[in-house]
């Protein structure tokens, strides 16, 4: 599904660059689970921008699903994006100002999705996750381990074929965040394809395969099934 | 979507309280300010626009010289009218007409202060004055028939009938032939009733020239050349056959210019039934709108793009969902459009309750119905879309066009960069306006104090002025007597023209030092004590004596008839005398005669115009004022006694007055609304350009709340502190001041250039303004960040 091959990425400023991925190769299949991990500063997050289309790549190849995606600008990538690509992040990045509810179905609304299948998806999902009877409330009044919840809802609403996690647990007690891991085990079961970063051995355990990476290049890769 | 973005701008709204407020209130005194402006200039624009015969109808204004320098009148002979229409076939009609204020007697009861409209019987052909009973035809066609206005009806006659009933005025009975509708607000011919132009008598009967008293409009047909027919006027004026009848000699002349009568009101200089309006002031309201709303916009675009800042997580969710760069944009527009609708209701608000208020500054009188009529419910919300987009598209352009990664990682670079640009500029801008507007308006109060102070050359305080009726005319020679002995009166006089503004324009010849000289010149009629009543001074001889009368001799066919003359400075010095030289010499005006006095110059016009030549000729029976000097100890008693001999003298006259005082401060009138208008716009701009800071400071104190908590634990005090954060605006109102100043000596200047006696512009007018902006600015942040400065240091660090 993602093949990366001699990927670069640098951070100039006016004094400094910085080599965040030097020449990474990588590649993930379908339906996989993968962890990316590595000391603070090695490159991961960076990846996975790059893997999310957030990004722009310095040199390299990135082929997803086959189509070279390095040179796409940036109304492709978002095209790419939205219909293939769901995101979780550590902090969440609810909307505080929508609700529950408005949150799940705002990438339904980018997608151009009709008001009545809106519904019927965000109330699906939201059911799934259940999360339902907290529609109407907004992200402030919910825990933790509530709002990581709507994150996946919102994340997975689309039904992208890949999941990005940016340490999804990373904000959460130990309770929550194994709830969080076995929501995305479960997406991943159902045939979603999961790229996650984590600092946590503990949640790294439940992916298929663990990347470690230092210096922007991938150091050892354990296969975990 | 849309219904997403209206959402999320309502809470938006909601969440940012102060923020909202501050564009709220901003944008709603703004659009307000905007809505009483555009009222204004609408009204102005389409000052007697609704006369279907509008673009045929002109006023014959007289240009003519009788000796050298050439006058203007917006005032004709009787004869122009019937003579035009007689002589050139695209003369349709003609309606000479006149005003005058008098009262009307319904049986035993007087009506007082009316405006009495005297017109030609097509005056409701030509004009549209809309008859709500009656004929337009016929309806003033004798001379015993009146036409009422609406309002006049319901006045004299409530809940009846008006037709046939009779009501009398100067001493004849008139039959009520007619209801009109009101005159509308903008139209240059206002009355309360109008009779046939034949009650005139004389004027009607005998057709002249001169004795240009009437204001004559002529509707020509819609195929003429106006330019050309205007050469054809003025070629036939020239003709020998006129220039007998006229008396104007080659190079003397009479001609006529005709004024487009819808132009006559924003475009003319000559007053004819009422004070024109002024181009000018258009664009001054104009350009004063836009100011106000360019400070209230600019405060949306600040707050807007700092609250950035706070955004970025936001704005970068929304893209890594798939928001596209337009939808984005169209997020930000939308929240813009629901803050400035939110402020449209509230600016209609404003408006209804400023009405009072801007009538009082423009001297119009606009209703409620103005306000929410269909044309500012539909363009008021159209204007507010253009504000709010305007607005809006900076901060959504730069937020739409941020990368989603950029966006949450670096909300704050958001906030600096070219929106740290644009928001100082917005400042230098808003600070620039308030300053020049502070600044112009010191100019002007200075000037109307100015004109308030300078000394005239003669007395107006206690002075009264009592329009001389029919009536009053006749028993002058009795009333004088009585009234000096009145308790409090010390002295009493009769002329045509009051002292302020002499009007009667007239010519003299006479032969000075350097030979024969004719002058054009003011001259005005005066009885016996108007030098001592208004307390003015002689360069040298004195003032009319009763025996001056003696010269006049009409008997033996007058050919020993004289007219002794009162001349001031000026025109002792044009003629080539000094004012003892030309004592006993003799000029020539009606008649030969010797001058007797020489008064010092005193200001007989507005401080516009310079001090010209003035001559008074002895002559009491074309008064119209009766001027009583009070020596204002018991000014009560004095206008009861006043009032008491009137009633025994004139029973059933009513006893009307005002003070001289009164009708100098009209002659200011369009400068005293200009203060006003100044005075509020420069309040307006500096308060919204205050909030604006307010909010701004707000936010940036509230964003280096943190660092503000590091330095106090290390020892900051609230004045480094403070100091930190009114350092860098101060330099902006640096700026803005050096911005303003130049803009408004010039426009200072540009205004006092209208007058002949003005102020000088003081270094204080401009200090004064920069000094009040900087410390209202220097205030504005302190506050705020002595606020933040108060706080808990270890809230402060916990903050973010």
């Amino acid at each position: 599904m993602i093949r990366l091959t001699n990927l670069d990425k640098r951070y100039r400023t006016e004094e400094v660059e910085t080599i965040a991925l030097d020449k990474m190769n990588l590649e993930v299949k379908e339906g996989e689970f993968v962890s990316i991990m590595g000391p603070s500063g090695c490159g991961k997050s960076s990846l996975l921008n790059i893997i999310g289309l957030l990004d722009d790549l310095d040199g390299g190849s990135y082929l997803f699903n086959g189509i070279e995606v390095a040179k796409f600008n940036e109304r492709k990538r978002s095209e790419l994006r939205k219909h293939n690509i769901g995101f979780v992040f550590q902090s969440f990045n609810l909307i505080d100002e929508l609700t529950v509810y408005e949150n799940v179905e705002l990438p339904l609304i980018y997608t151009k999705v009709n008001a009545a299948d809106r519904k019927k998806r965000v109330e699906e999902v939201l059911e799934k996750m259940q999360i339902m009877h907290r529609k109407n409330h907004f992200p402030q009044q919910l825990s933790g381990g509530q709002q990581q919840r709507v994150a996946i809802s919102r994340a997975v609403v689309n039904k992208p074929k890949l999941i990005l996690a940016d340490e999804p647990t990373g904000n959460l007690d130990s309770a929550n965040g194994n709830e969080v891991m076995q929501l995305l085990t479960d997406l991943n079961e159902q045939g979603t394809t999961v790229i996650m970063v984590t600092h946590s051995e503990h949640d790294a355990k439940y992916s298929h395969r663990i990347v470690r990476m230092l210096d922007g290049k991938t150091v050892t890769e354990n296969i975990l099934l | 979507m849309i219904k997403n973005y209206i959402k999320i701008a309502w809470r938006n709204l909601l969440k940012s309280k102060l923020y909202s407020a501050i564009n709220i209130i901003g944008l709603s005194i703004g659009i307000s300010a905007c809505i009483l402006i555009g009222l204004y200039i609408h009204n102005e624009l389409s000052y007697d626009q609704f006369h279907l015969n509008s673009n045929n109808i002109y006023r014959a204004s007289m240009v003519y010289s009788t000796a050298g320098p050439v006058n203007e009148a917006a005032v004709s002979g009787s004869k122009v009218g019937p003579e035009f229409k007689r002589t050139f076939p695209n003369v349709m009609e003609y309606v000479r007409t006149y005003v005058t204020t008098s009262s009307i007697k319904k049986g035993e009861l007087v009506f007082d202060e009316n405006k009495m409209l005297f017109a030609d019987s097509v005056f409701f052909s030509v004009f549209s004055f809309k008859l709500l009973a009656g004929d337009s035809k016929t309806a003033i066609d004798a001379p015993d028939k009146i036409v009422l206005t609406q309002s006049s009806a319901a006045k004299l006659f409530p809940q009846q009938n008006a037709i046939g009933e009779i009501l009398r005025y100067g001493g004849s009975d008139y039959k009520v032939s007619g209801i009109c509708e009101n005159p509308p607000q903008n139209s240059q011919i206002k009355f309360d009733f109008v009779i046939s132009f034949s009650n005139l008598g004389n004027a009607y009967k005998t057709e002249t020239w001169w004795n240009a008293n009437w204001v004559t409009y002529l509707l020509i047909d819609n195929q003429t050349n106006i330019d050309q027919f205007e050469n054809q006027i003025n070629a036939y004026m020239d003709s020998d056959l006129v220039r007998e009848q006229t008396g104007s000699m080659d190079p003397n002349f009479l001609h006529y210019r005709l004024e487009p009568f819808n132009k006559v009101h924003l475009h003319s200089k000559l007053e004819g039934l009422e004070p024109n309006g002024n181009i000018q002031y258009i664009y001054i309201f104009g350009i004063i709108g836009i100011l106000i709303l360019l400070i209230a916009g600019a405060n949306y675009t600040n707050l807007a793009t700092a609250q950035a800042m706070g955004r970025g997580g936001e704005i970068g969710t929304r893209k890594v969902l798939g928001a596209t760069r337009n939808q984005v944009f169209s997020q930000f527009i939308g929240e813009a459009v629901v803050l400035t609708s939110v402020a449209t209701v509230f600016a209609l608000m404003i408006t209804l309750f400023a009405i009072p208020f801007f009538n009082n500054v423009s001297g119009k009188s606009f209703v409620f119905g103005d306000v929410l009529s269909f044309k500012v419910l539909i363009l008021g919300p159209i204007f507010a879309l253009i504000i709010s987009f305007l607005a809006g598209i900076y901060p959504a352009v730069v937020l739409s066009g941020t990368k989603a990664l950029t966006a949450m990682k670096s909300s704050f670079e958001l906030a600096k960069g070219n929106g740290n640009v644009l928001r100082k500029s917005l400042i230098v801008a808003q600070f620039s306006i308030s300053i020049f507007l502070i600044s112009v308006t010191a100019i002007i109060i200075s000037q109307v104090n100015f004109l308030k102070k300078t000394n005239l050359g003669y007395d107006r305080n206690h002075v009264l002025v009592i329009p001389m009726n029919q009536k009053i005319s006749e028993n002058y020679e009795l009333l004088k007597p009585a009234i000096q002995n009145v308790i409090g009166v010390s002295a009493v006089t009769a002329s045509y023209d009051t002292p302020e503004y002499v009007a009667w324009g007239d010519g003299i010849s006479a032969t000075g030092a350097n030979g024969p000289v004719e002058i054009s010149l003011n001259a005005m009629p005066v009885d016996l004590d108007f030098a001592q009543t208004l307390g003015m001074q002689f360069a040298a001889g004195r003032d009319f004596q009763k025996y001056d009368f003696d010269l006049m001799d009409t008997t033996n066919n007058s050919v020993n008839y004289k007219l002794p003359y009162i001349i001031n400075e000026t025109l002792a010095k044009m003629i080539g005398w000094t004012p003892e030289e030309a004592i006993g010499k003799t000029i020539e005006h009606r008649a030969l005669g010797p001058i007797v006095g020489v008064l010092k110059d005193f200001h007989f016009q507005s401080l516009h115009q310079s001090i010209g030549p003035l001559l008074q000729f002895l002559d009491k029976n074309s008064s119209r004022k009766l001027l009583v000097k009070m020596d204002g100890g018991q000014m009560k008693e004095t206008l009861k006694g006043l009032e008491n001999l009137f009633a025994a003298r004139m029973p059933g006259q009513p006893f009307n007055y005002h003070f001289l005082d009164d009708d100098y401060n009209k002659l200011y009138l369009s400068e005293q609304r200009t203060t006003s208008l100044f005075k509020a716009a420069a309040f307006l701009a500096i308060l919204l350009a205050t909030l604006g800071l307010f909010g701004l400071a707000a936010f940036m104190t509230f964003s280096r709340t943190k660092e503000i908590g590091i330095r106090r634990v290390l020892g900051a005090t609230l004045f480094s502190i403070s100091q930190l954060f009114v350092r860098q605006f101060i330099f902006l109102i640096v700026v803005a001041v050096v911005v303003a100043i130049p803009m408004a000596w010039y426009a200072g200047n540009y205004w006092l250039q209208d007058f002949a006696y003005k102020i000088e512009l003081e270094w204080w007018h401009f200090a004064l303004a920069g000094t009040l902006v900087l410390l209202i600015a220097v205030a504005t942040i302190s506050y705020q960040s002595i606020r933040v400065c108060l706080l808990n240091p270890i809230k402060s660090l916990r903050s973010e």
